[in-house]
């Protein structure tokens, strides 16, 4: 009796456990997202809301004026943009290479063994959990101009005999935050990768061994193979997130010197919050939007790949 | 020394160096922000500098809570007030993420789900999603609400990008859960909301933990929703008040440490304290997708 109920419920069950999340996402990202694409093709105007507008439970949610592909035709004919989108191509690449290359050294050296390991995993979490204000300020603490730490390790030590300063040329300053932000995430992916090679059957490194394969061997044939696809997904999340990076550049450099930092995320939120032009901040967000959403396809496509052949 | 045995010593020497440098790397920078947070700026200034702080003092902090007063206390004042923002801010969507996250969690962990893929996939794109591009859309509906500088705005704004993480966390834990404790449940006469309420929810604690720290750590954490849309003085919370101090020249920077570090404190605290459980539901739930 009991065991029917539960199959003729279980869908409607289901459903109604769903049901506040989806609500909630619905409210909260499906329905601002649609208002956001909406104001890309807008005629933006913040202290007169003119135009058609949205009833919708006696709310007036203004329209604006229509304006079609305007803005996204702007954009494109903008060479801002196109700096920015090179920008954006080459901070995106430095910073998913620096956190994949540091993020595996870390989780080889940690994953040897040796005394106080679990300390060292812990140590892991710190950079990790700071909030990117704090991350932001804390390299200033490293690297400013005046009172930086590494400047004074480096004038220290006999290197240098004037301290540097290292976001004043706009190449210099766009590594800068590569590799704070590689700093901040890099360790994510290292916690990954470490969980992903305890997973690896001891039995492979035996064989490998009695084989007569050394280390750098062993890591070629043995562990990288078996860590392809937690490499694949560290991959697609520092693809992301180097996209959507924005905390940082307000924190360390604005965007400048000039608009030597600015990248789609960055040019994008200074025009819709520094100068309140929401249509074309809304259409540049849009660009990076399409992005993330490619991304997620194709995320998404070798994971149920992998989840299959995992069942088969 | 037999050579085998030089080689195993060499080995361990290159080990314990690199991870003298790795742990020099991650949290050498953490600790300088304490040490220059109870510096005085002059200390910071001279050349070359001490790495081991010729004077200790907790000034920077009593500046920071408003014991001591100093020329930029009008900035320093806001610090308490908006660490209670935060505070509330990332309890209360804590609080709605457990509640209404973990039950979504639990249903695709254990049932068929209408529109099941497209769901998840709508849930994965949410997580990617660049939050920014929302803010646009908070701002005026959050006008035409009145929920501009208002905490439960920034509550709406931030569940945007926990709840997905949280779903997937929950989901992955309750995969790893056996069903057959659902179903003697089921037999000993609960019904399926009793069951999930009684019997599995009891043993999910180290998910919940999980997904709970991890929402409050992402949520204290959040710089840009809260900067754009909580610009009324006293409405913020802490990162952008940090983030304005930082901003303005005339304010040492062993004060802009100390605030720093207060904001820091306790995200480190936390995810220290759960650290077990924290890795465990973010790699089972980044892994398993």
């Amino acid at each position: 009796m009991t065991v029917r109920r539960f199959r003729l419920s279980e869908r409607c069950f289901a459903s109604l456990l769903i049901l506040p999340v989806f609500l909630a996402i619905s409210l909260v990202v499906l329905f601002p997202l649609a208002y956001s694409l909406w104001m890309s093709f807008a005629d933006v105007n913040l202290l007169r809301a003119t135009g058609p507008a949205l009833e919708l439970l006696g709310l007036r949610i203004p329209l604006f004026r229509y304006v079609g592909l305007q803005n996204y035709l702007r954009l494109l004919s903008d060479p801002l943009y196109w700096d920015s989108f090179g920008r954006t191509a080459y901070f995106v690449g430095a910073f998913v290479l620096e956190t994949t290359v540091v993020g595996l050294g870390m989780a080889l050296v940690l994953h040897e063994r040796f005394v106080g390991r679990p300390v060292m995993r812990s140590l892991l979490l710190i950079p990790w959990s700071l909030s990117r204000v704090v991350v932001g300020l804390l390299w200033v603490g490293l690297l400013d101009v005046e009172f930086g730490a590494l400047n004074g390790f480096l004038y220290k030590a006999g290197l240098i005999d004037r301290y540097i300063s290292f976001l004043k040329s706009g190449f210099s300053a766009l590594n800068v935050l590569v590799s704070v932000y590689m700093w901040n995430q890099a360790p994510f992916a290292t916690l990954l990768l470490l969980a992903g090679m305890q997973s690896i059957p001891i039995e492979l490194y035996m064989a490998a061994e009695a084989d007569g394969a050394g280390y750098w061997q062993r890591l070629r044939y043995v562990t990288l193979p078996a860590l392809r696809g937690i490499l694949f997904l560290v991959l697609v999340v520092s693809t992301v997130n180097g996209f959507l990076m924005l905390d940082l550049i307000y924190v360390l450099t604005m965007g400048g010197p000039g608009n030597e930092t600015t990248t789609i995320s960055w040019l994008g939120f200074q025009t819709a919050f520094q100068f309140f032009k929401f249509g074309p901040g809304t259409a540049i967000l849009y660009t990076l939007t399409v992005f993330c959403l490619l991304l997620t396809v194709l995320y998404q496509k070798v994971m149920f790949r992998k989840l299959e052949a995992e069942e088969a | 020394m037999p050579p085998a045995m030089l080689r195993r010593l060499a080995s361990r020497t290159v080990v314990y160096a690199l991870l003298a440098l790795i742990a020099l790397w991650l949290v050498g920078p953490f600790l300088w922000l304490f040490v220059t947070s109870v510096s005085y700026q002059r200390n910071l200034l001279a050349r070359p500098l001490a790495f081991i702080p010729p004077e200790v003092t907790l000034d920077n902090y009593r500046m920071v809570v408003g014991v001591v007063r100093f020329h930029a206390e009008g900035q320093a004042a806001k610090i308490l007030p908006s660490m209670l923002n935060s505070l509330i801010v990332a309890t209360a969507v804590t609080v709605v993420n457990l509640v209404i996250g973990t039950t979504a969690g639990y249903a695709y962990a254990r049932f068929r789900v209408p529109l099941k893929t497209f769901s998840l996939f709508a849930l994965l794109f949410t997580r990617m999603l660049p939050t920014v591009v929302l803010i646009p859309a908070y701002f005026l509906l959050f006008r035409a609400l009145g929920l501009q500088n208002t905490l439960t705005g920034l509550v709406l704004a931030y569940c945007s990008f926990t709840l997905p993480f949280t779903v997937w966390i929950m989901k992955a834990y309750f995969e790893t859960i056996p069903t057959d404790l659902d179903k003697s449940a089921l037999v000993d006469g609960c019904n399926r909301l009793q069951a999930y309420y009684w019997v599995v929810l009891p043993v999910s604690g180290p998910g919940l933990v999980a997904s709970g720290a991890f929402t409050f750590m992402l949520c204290w954490n959040e710089f840009i929703v809260a900067q754009v849309l909580n610009t009324k003085l006293g409405t913020t919370t802490l990162p952008p008040v940090i983030a304005g101090m930082n901003a303005q020249i005339n304010i040492d920077y062993s004060v802009i440490a100390a605030s720093g570090f207060l904001a820091a404190l306790p995200a480190v605290l936390l995810v220290l304290g759960f650290q077990k459980y924290m890795v465990q539901g973010l790699t089972a739930g980044s892994i398993k997708g």
